[in-house]
């Protein structure tokens, strides 16, 4: 994969929709042949805590669990803010999903600039 | 779009991916997979209720390097064509 695509989410299950979308877009991009990370930070940690996927739907998108499943599948990567998770009394050994990985600032900038393009939501 | 209405009607895919029903951006991941399941130079058929698909697989296809032939319209559904180039 020549080219990567960094997803930062920032919002959580209070705003489905925007919940929703960056996934949907790390999906079409797997499925594109393009590198994705996607990285949670502030509310957004909440989407990869175990359990919480499956409470997420908005209108006229698949459930944010199914979406979940297929970027994990399809070879997403997930990386979670650490002071995000720990303000929120969220474990990184036993609290996240599957494949979700705890980094910090530096990864995610590292991650930025090597991406072929990033969005934020 | 490389192939007329009337050359799509004569195609017989090799495979038919029934994505009625999904949302976006589930008639792609279902032609990914489909995809996956052919050999090159074989062409498979999306169904989908999302008028949305054949733009987004005719794009898709461009980008990884498929062949988008097109796209009929059926009953409340679009049958889309892509032949595998890769």
């Amino acid at each position: 994969m020549a080219e990567k695509l960094v997803l930062m989410v920032t919002k959580g299950p209070g705003d489905p929709e925007l919940a929703t979308v960056p996934f949907v877009m790390a999906a079409a991009a797997l499925a594109s042949d393009v590198e994705v990370v996607m990285g949670f930070q502030g509310p957004g940690v909440e989407l990869v805590r175990r359990g919480v996927a499956e409470t997420v739907a908005a209108p006229e998108f698949p459930p944010l669990a199914k979406l979940l499943a297929d970027v994990r599948e399809l070879g997403g990567q997930l990386l979670v803010c650490s002071p995000c998770i720990k303000s929120r009394g969220i474990s990184a050994t036993d609290d996240l999903v599957e494949g979700a990985q705890v980094v910090a600032a530096a990864r995610f900038i590292a991650e930025v600039t090597s991406a072929t393009n990033s969005l934020v939501y | 779009m490389t192939a007329t209405l009337e050359e799509l009607t004569t195609i017989t895919a090799a495979k038919v991916v029934d994505a009625r029903g999904a949302a976006c951006p589930g008639p792609l991941l279902e032609a990914k997979k489909g995809m996956g399941t052919v050999s090159l130079g074989d062409t498979i058929e999306i169904w989908s209720t999302d008028p949305a698909t054949k733009a987004d697989i005719g794009a898709w296809s461009a980008k990884v390097g498929h062949e988008f032939l097109g796209a009929l319209e059926a009953e409340g559904y679009d049958r889309v064509f892509v032949v595998r180039r890769k």
